[in-house]
C-alpha cells in the first residue's frame, strides 16, 4: 500500500469515528480549561487543588461582599494561579497572572493544614487554605515556587505593561497605588474627541467611582477578583474611560497583549509598503466606518483604523480583511488604544465568533442557522410566520451578528450589548436576537412581507430609548425603556440559551452548511475557468473534486490553506486517471514516466512556481486529451521545445523517443491492445465465424499471438521512430554553426555528420516522423487520448474525504492555533523593547470640541463620594434582573467560616509582620 | 380602462463590487439622497420604492447586497426570485467591470431565467468634467459591449449628481412583462383586475425622471 493510500484511510477511519458520534472534537482538560478563563492557548494546568480563599486589601473597610471564605479549587498553569468558586463559579473567581505575584508565604497553621499568602501587586492579599493531604498540598506549593520563579524573568514586561492600564492610571492618580504613573495610558479616541452618548446620562461618573472602590478592594487587571459585583457593575454598562481595559479583561485579550509587547509595531513596520488584496479592500472602507464619528472624520482616526485592519491583515492572512471588521474596530478603537484593539480583533477572530469573518464566512452562516433554529424552537409563531411568508430572517439577522449589533442600534446601546458580550461570549448575540423578536412579535405577526419585517425593527431600535409602557400609570414601569426591556428578555427569558445548545447546534448544521459553502466555491470556480474545447462541464466537475482530493493542505470550506497542487499531487492525480503511469519503485534507475510527468507539469506550470492553479491543471489536460491529431502532436512537440524557438534538439529527441517509450508501456508490453489490435482481433473473429457459421460457443483467440504482434509492432514503433528523427533532423543553421566554430577556432567541414554537431528536428519534420509509423500515428490521434480517463468518477470513498476532511479541519480548526501561537512566541521572545505610542503627543489637539459640562477627567476619586442614589440606581433595578441571583452561602460555606473564625488564622496586617520574621517560611518574595 | 393602477411587485437585487455605490443608488432612487461616505452593506439591505411607468405602477422590493467577494456566497440567498437585477460597476475601477462580468454569467447561470437585467456604470461624475479621461478606465464601448453580448440594458450613472439613476429604474420597469411580475410574492391578488400596459411605455430610459414617483 503506498503512503498516500495508508494516508487516506487513516483519515477516513479518523473522520468516520468523528462524524458516527456526531460530537464535537473532544477538547482536552487544559483545552476546556483555557476556555473556560479566556487564558491563552498553551496553558496548562501543572498542580490544582481543592482550596479555600480569603482574600484581604489594605482597603477593603467598605467592603461589599459577605462570603470571606469560599471554597473551591484553584489551578497553577504556567503564567496564572486560577481559583473558581465551587458555589456558582461567580462568587469568587479570580485568574491571577504570575507576574502581578509579589509574595507568598506559607502560614504557620496549627490543625487546619496547608496554608498559603499570596500577595499581589494590586495590594491585596489572598490565603489559599489548601484541602487535602499534606503531601499534595507541598507538591502545590513547589510547583507554584517554580512557576513563579520562572515568570520573573518576564518582570519588565509586567512593569510596562501595567503603565498601559488605565486602571492603574486611575490610582495612582489618587494615591492609592505605589506606581508612578504621570500621564494617563494610551486609549480610545474618545478621550480625545468625546465619547458616544451622554456621560451625565449614562451616570458615567459614578460608574468610575465603583469600579474605583472595586479595584481597591478587589485588585485590577491583572490580579483581580471577580465577585458578584464585578459582573454586575458589567452589566449596568461600564464607563467611558475603564471600558477598553474591562473588554480586554473579560475576554482575555489582555494576556495576549501582555504576551506580545513588540507584534504589533513588529507587524506594522515589517509590512510597510507592502501591498495585498487585503490592503485595497481595507482602504476602501476607511472612510466608511462609523463616519458620523468625529474621530473617524479626522486622519488620527483613520490613521488608527488603518493601522489595526491591516496589522491584523498581516497577522491573518488567512482572514485578511472582512467587510464588519471596519466597523468593529472603528467601535473598538473609541474605548481601546491601537494595540489593545488588535489584541481584541485577534481574539474575537480566534476565539469568540471563529469563521465569522473568514474568506467563506462559514462561521457566519452556520450561526445565521442556528439563530434560525432557536427561533423556531423558543418562538414558534415568529418562526410560522416567517416561513408562511418567506420572509428571509436573515437579511435582518445576519448583520446583528456580523457587526455586533453596531450597524443596528445607536452606539450607545449597542456598547451596552458589547460588555456583556466581551464577559459572556457570542450567547450574547443569540439571546440579544431572540430577545429583539419576542419583544416586537405582536407587530411582527402582523407582517407579511419582508419590508414591513425590516421596517419594524428599524423602528424599535431607534426608539430603545423610548419608555416600553409609555401607557402605564406606574410611574416605575413608565421609566423602564425598551432598552432595559431588551436587556431583560435577552439575558432572564433567554438565559435558557448557553454555550452547549449553541455548540449542540452549530454541531447539526454544520454538514450541511459546509456542503452548501462547498457547492458554491465549485460552482463559481468552475464558471472562472477557462473555456476549453475538449472538456465539457461535467468532466470538469469531476476535474475539480480530484483536483482538490488530491491538494491536502487545501480546505475548500474554510477558504483558507493553498490552492495550489504541487509535483507529488500532481503524479497522484495523473495516477489515478491515466493508463499509462507507472508506480513501480525504479530506484532511480533509467527513465521512468515520472520524467514525463515532470515535463508535463513543467509545461503547465507557467510561472515556474513549482505550483500549478487548477486552471492551469484543465487547460494542459486539455491540450493531453486534444481531439485533432495535428494539434495534439504539436502539442507534444511543444513539450520538448522548452525554449519555444520551433525545435528540438538532438538531445530533446533522444527525451522523446525515450519518454515515449515509457508511455507506451502498456500497449509495447501487451497489457492493453490499442485499436490496431483490437481491430486484428475481431478481424480473425468473424474469419472464424464465417468458416464456421454454426458454430456456437466461444471462440478461441490466441491473445498471446496477438499480443506478440502488438510488442513488435510498438518496438519497430520506437526504432523507427528514433531512427527517422535523427536521419530528418537538420544541421543547426551555417550562420550559428560558423559564429561558434569562429568561436571555438575548431574548423569542421562535416558538420551534419558529427555525432556531436547541434542537430534539430522542427514540427513539421516531427510530425512527418510520427505520421510515418501507423502505430505512433494512431498513439497520437486515439491511442494516448482514450489512456486518459478524465471522466473517471473520483472514489465516491475518496470524494467523501475531501468533504469529510474539510469538515474535520473545520473542527479543529476553530479557534485554535496552538502551532501558530508557539510560533509566534519563539519569535517574539528574543525582542522586548516596546516601542512607545507616538500618536498621544499628536492626540491633544482638538480637545475644545469637548464640553466642558461632559468633562469628566477629573479622576479624583480620593476626595469624591460617590452620590449615594446614584449607586441604589445603579445597582439597584437595572442590574438587579440582569444579575444572576445570588443565593446566602450554602451550609457548606457556614461551616467553614466557622472553622476559620474558631482557628483564627485569617491572614491580618498585623499578623503579616509577625511572619515575616520567620524566614524560611518565604516561598516566594518579590518586592 | 377604469382600473386604478395596481402596483406591480418586482423585486430587484443589486450586485457589484465594493463600493461601486449600490447602495448609493438605492439611496438616490429611494431618499433622493446621497452620502459622501456611505458605510458598507454588510450582508444585505431590504428597501422599497414605488414608480410609476406611463401608467403602471411597479413597487420595486430592493434588495441590496454586500459588495466584498466573500460575500458573494450570500448572493444566492438574495437573488433568488429576482426578477430584475442591476450588476453595478465603478467607471474609474476596472476590476470592478470584471467583477460585473462575472456577476452577470452567475445570474445567467444561477437566477430565474426571465431575469432583467442592467449593466449599470457608477460615478460618471468623476469623468463629466474630466477632459482627457484619465479617471476614466472603463470605456462606454465597452460596457456597451458586455451589455450587448448577454442581452442587458446598459446606463452609466452618477448616483451623486443624479445622473441616469431613475432612468435606470425606470428602463428596468418597462422591461419587465406584466405577466412575470408580482410571481415571488405568491399572493396574486389583483390578478384580475391587472391589464397589461407594457405595450403602451416607450421602451429604454428615455423617459424622464419626472415619470418616477420618488
Ligand atoms: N463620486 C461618486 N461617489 C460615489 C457615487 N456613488 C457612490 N459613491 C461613493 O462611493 C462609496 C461607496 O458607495 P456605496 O454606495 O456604499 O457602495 P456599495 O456598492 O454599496 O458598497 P458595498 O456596500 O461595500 O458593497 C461611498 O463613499 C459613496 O459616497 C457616485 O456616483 N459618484
Ligand atoms: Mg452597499
Amino acid at each position: 500500500m503506498s503512503f498516500f493510500e495508508s494516508l487516506r484511510d487513516k483519515a477516513v477511519a479518523t473522520i468516520t469515528q468523528v462524524l458516527d458520534k456526531k460530537e464535537e472534537v473532544k477538547l482536552t482538560k487544559d483545552e476546556l480549561f483555557c476556555k473556560e478563563y479566556n487564558l491563552p492557548d498553551g496553558e496548562t494546568i501543572l498542580s490544582e487543588s481543592a482550596a479555600e480563599v480569603g482574600v484581604k486589601s489594605s482597603h477593603n473597610k467598605d467592603a461589599y461582599k459577605n462570603i470571606p471564605f469560599p471554597q473551591g479549587r484553584v489551578y497553577a498553569t504556567q503564567h496564572f494561579l486560577v481559583f473558581r468558586d465551587l458555589f456558582d463559579h461567580r462568587n469568587c473567581c479570580f485568574t491571577i497572572h504570575l507576574l502581578s505575584v509579589k509574595k507568598v508565604e506559607r502560614l504557620p497553621s496549627r490543625d487546619y493544614g496547608f496554608a498559603l499568602t499570596i500577595t499581589t501587586h494590586s495590594q491585596i492579599s489572598v490565603t489559599l487554605y489548601l484541602i487535602g493531604l499534606r503531601s499534595d498540598s507541598e507538591k502545590f506549593a513547589q510547583t507554584l515556587k517554580v512557576i513563579l520563579k520562572k515568570n520573573l524573568s518576564n518582570i519588565n514586561k509586567f512593569q510596562i505593561f501595567l503603565k498601559t492600564c488605565y486602571s492603574e492610571y486611575l490610582l495612582a492618580k489618587n494615591q492609592i497605588s505605589n506606581e508612578k504613573i504621570d500621564s494617563p495610558p494610551n486609549g480610545g479616541l474618545g478621550l480625545e474627541f468625546k465619547f458616544p452618548g451622554n456621560a451625565k446620562d449614562s451616570k458615567d461618573k459614578s460608574k468610575m467611582k465603583l469600579w474605583f472602590d472595586l479595584f481597591r478592594v478587589d485588585g485590577r487587571n491583572l490580579s483581580l477578583i471577580k465577585t458578584p459585583m464585578f459582573y454586575k457593575l458589567v452589566r449596568v454598562g461600564l464607563p467611558n474611560r475603564l471600558r477598553g481595559e474591562i473588554w480586554e479583561l473579560c475576554c482575555g485579550s489582555m494576556y495576549l497583549r501582555l504576551a506580545d509587547q513588540t507584534e504589533y509595531e513588529k507587524l506594522l513596520s515589517q509590512n510597510m509598503h507592502k501591498k495585498s488584496i487585503a490592503i485595497e479592500e481595507i482602504e476602501k472602507d476607511l472612510n466608511r466606518s462609523l463616519p458620523e464619528y468625529s474621530g473617524y472624520q479626522s486622519p488620527i482616526g483613520i490613521e488608527r483604523l488603518r493601522r489595526v485592519l491591516t496589522a491584523f491583515s498581516w497577522k491573518n492572512p488567512e482572514i485578511g480583511y472582512c467587510q464588519a471588521m471596519n466597523i468593529v474596530v472603528a467601535a473598538l478603537l473609541i474605548y481601546m488604544s491601537e494595540e489593545q484593539a488588535f489584541w481584541t480583533l485577534n481574539l474575537l477572530c480566534d476565539k469568540i465568533v471563529p469563521g465569522y469573518y473568514s474568506k467563506t464566512m462559514y462561521g457566519t452562516l452556520l450561526d445565521q442557522r442556528v439563530f434560525e433554529s432557536l427561533v423556531q424552537s423558543t418562538l414558534p409563531m415568529i418562526w410560522e410566520h416567517v416561513e408562511k411568508n418567506d420572509i428571509q430572517l436573515s437579511v435582518v439577522s445576519l448583520p446583528w451578528f456580523l457587526s455586533l449589533y453596531l450597524t443596528s442600534m445607536p452606539l450607545v446601546f449597542a456598547f451596552r450589548i458589547i460588555d456583556i458580550f466581551f464577559l459572556q461570549g457570542a450567547k450574547t448575540l443569540f439571546q440579544v436576537g431572540l430577545a429583539i423578536l419576542k419583544v416586537n412579535g405582536e407587530e411582527l405577526l402582523k407582517t407579511n412581507d419582508d419590508g414591513t419585517f425590516i421596517s419594524i425593527i428599524k423602528e424599535y431600535f431607534n426608539t430603545l430609548d423610548q419608555s416600553a409602557h409609555p401607557n402605564s400609570p406606574n410611574p416605575k414601569f413608565r421609566n423602564i425603556t425598551k432598552f432595559q426591556e431588551l436587556l431583560v428578555t435577552a439575558f432572564k427569558e433567554f438565559s435558557i440559551i448557553n454555550d452547549e445548545m449553541i455548540n449542540k447546534h452549530r454541531l447539526k448544521y454544520r454538514d450541511s452548511i459546509f456542503q452548501n459553502i462547498s457547492s458554491f466555491v465549485k460552482r463559481t470556480e468552475i464558471r472562472n475557468l477557462p473555456k476549453l474545447a475538449n472538456i465539457d462541464q461535467a468532466t470538469l466537475s469531476i476535474i475539480y473534486d480530484r483536483f482538490y482530493a488530491f491538494v491536502e493542505s487545501y480546505n475548500v470550506t474554510l477558504g483558507s490553506g493553498s490552492s495550489l497542487m504541487d509535483f507529488k499531487a500532481f503524479k497522484r492525480f495523473m495516477n489515478d486517471i491515466c493508463d499509462w503511469i507507472d508506480n513501480r519503485d525504479h530506484q532511480g534507475a533509467g527513465v521512468t514516466t515520472d520524467d514525463f510527468l515532470r515535463r508535463l507539469f513543467d509545461n503547465w506550470d507557467v510561472e515556474g512556481a513549482g505550483f500549478i492553479s487548477l486552471s492551469d491543471l484543465v487547460i494542459g489536460l486539455n491540450k493531453l486529451v486534444e481531439k485533432d491529431l495535428m494539434t495534439s502532436i504539436s502539442n507534444f512537440f511543444e513539450l520538448y521545445d522548452v525554449r519555444k524557438l520551433g525545435r528540438i534538439d538532438r538531445e530533446g529527441i533522444l527525451q522523446v523517443s525515450e519518454d515515449l517509450l515509457c508511455i507506451t508501456s502498456p500497449w509495447k508490453d501487451g497489457i492493453l491492445f490499442d485499436r490496431i489490435t483490437d481491430g486484428l482481433i475481431s478481424q480473425t473473429a468473424l474469419n472464424e465465424q464465417k468458416k464456421n457459421p454454426d458454430f456456437e460457443g466461444e471462440i478461441i483467440i490466441d491473445r498471446l499471438k496477438f499480443e506478440h504482434q502488438q510488442i513488435e509492432r510498438y518496438l519497430s514503433g520506437a526504432s523507427t521512430f528514433i531512427q527517422r528523427a535523427f536521419e530528418y533532423a537538420q544541421p543547426v543553421e551555417e550562420e550559428i554553426l560558423i559564429q561558434d566554430l569562429v568561436m571555438d577556432n575548431k574548423i569542421s567541414h562535416n558538420a551534419a555528420l558529427n555525432p556531436n554537431t547541434p542537430v534539430f528536428v522542427n514540427l513539421p519534420t516531427f510530425r512527418m516522423v510520427v505520421l510515418a509509423d501507423e502505430t505512433y500515428e494512431l498513439f497520437f490521434s486515439k491511442t494516448f487520448r482514450k489512456s486518459i480517463h478524465l471522466d473517471k468518477p473520483l472514489d465516491s470513498k475518496f470524494d467523501s474525504i475531501r468533504n469529510l476532511r474539510s469538515m474535520f479541519d473545520g473542527l479543529l480548526a476553530d479557534g485554535r492555533k496552538v502551532a501558530r501561537v508557539v510560533r509566534d512566541r519563539v519569535d517574539v521572545a528574543a525582542n522586548n523593547v516596546l516601542h512607545n505610542n507616538e500618536d498621544n503627543s499628536s492626540m491633544k489637539s482638538s480637545k475644545s470640541k469637548v464640553h466642558e459640562e461632559e468633562e469628566e477627567r477629573d479622576d479624583d476619586f480620593g476626595v469624591i463620594s460617590i452620590n449615594e442614589a446614584d449607586k441604589d440606581l445603579l445597582l439597584g433595578a437595572e442590574a438587579q434582573v440582569l444579575t444572576d441571583p445570588v443565593h446566602p452561602g450554602s451550609g457548606a460555606n457556614r461551616d467553614l467560616k466557622r472553622l476559620h473564625q474558631e482557628n483564627g488564622n485569617v491572614p491580618d496586617s498585623e499578623r503579616k509582620d509577625e511572619k515575616g520574621e520567620i524566614k524560611n517560611l518565604i516561598e516566594f518574595d518579590n518586592s | 380602462m377604469s382600473f386604478p393602477n395596481p402596483a406591480t411587485s418586482v423585486k430587484l437585487v443589486l450586485l457589484g463590487e465594493a463600493a461601486v455605490g449600490k447602495s448609493s443608488l438605492v439611496l438616490r432612487f429611494v431618499s433622493n439622497d446621497f452620502q459622501e461616505n456611505k458605510e458598507p452593506t454588510i450582508g444585505a439591505a431590504f428597501l422599497t420604492q414605488k414608480c410609476t411607468i406611463g401608467e403602471r405602477t411597479i413597487k420595486y422590493e430592493i434588495w441590496d447586497t454586500a459588495g466584498q467577494e466573500r460575500f458573494a456566497l450570500l448572493a444566492p440567498m438574495y437573488y433568488r426570485n429576482a426578477q430584475a437585477a442591476l450588476v453595478v460597476y465603478d467607471i474609474t475601477k476596472p476590476a470592478s467591470f470584471i467583477k460585473a462580468r462575472h456577476w452577470v454569467k452567475e445570474l445567467h447561470e444561477q437566477a430565474s431565467k426571465d431575469i432583467t437585467i442592467a449593466l449599470v456604470g457608477n460615478k460618471f461624475d468623476l469623468v463629466e468634467d474630466d477632459e482627457e479621461d484619465s479617471l476614466r478606465k472603463v470605456s462606454v464601448e465597452e460596457g456597451q459591449n458586455l451589455a450587448e453580448e448577454e442581452g442587458l440594458l446598459f446606463f452609466e450613472t452618477s448616483a451623486k449628481t443624479s445622473y441616469n439613476v431613475n432612468e435606470v429604474f425606470i428602463g428596468i420597469g418597462s422591461k419587465i412583462p406584466d405577466s412575470s411580475a408580482n410571481q415571488p410574492e405568491a399572493i396574486r391578488e389583483n390578478n384580475q383586475g391587472r391589464i397589461d400596459l407594457t405595450s403602451n411605455n416607450a421602451s429604454g430610459g428615455s423617459s424622464g425622471s419626472g415619470d418616477c414617483a420618488c
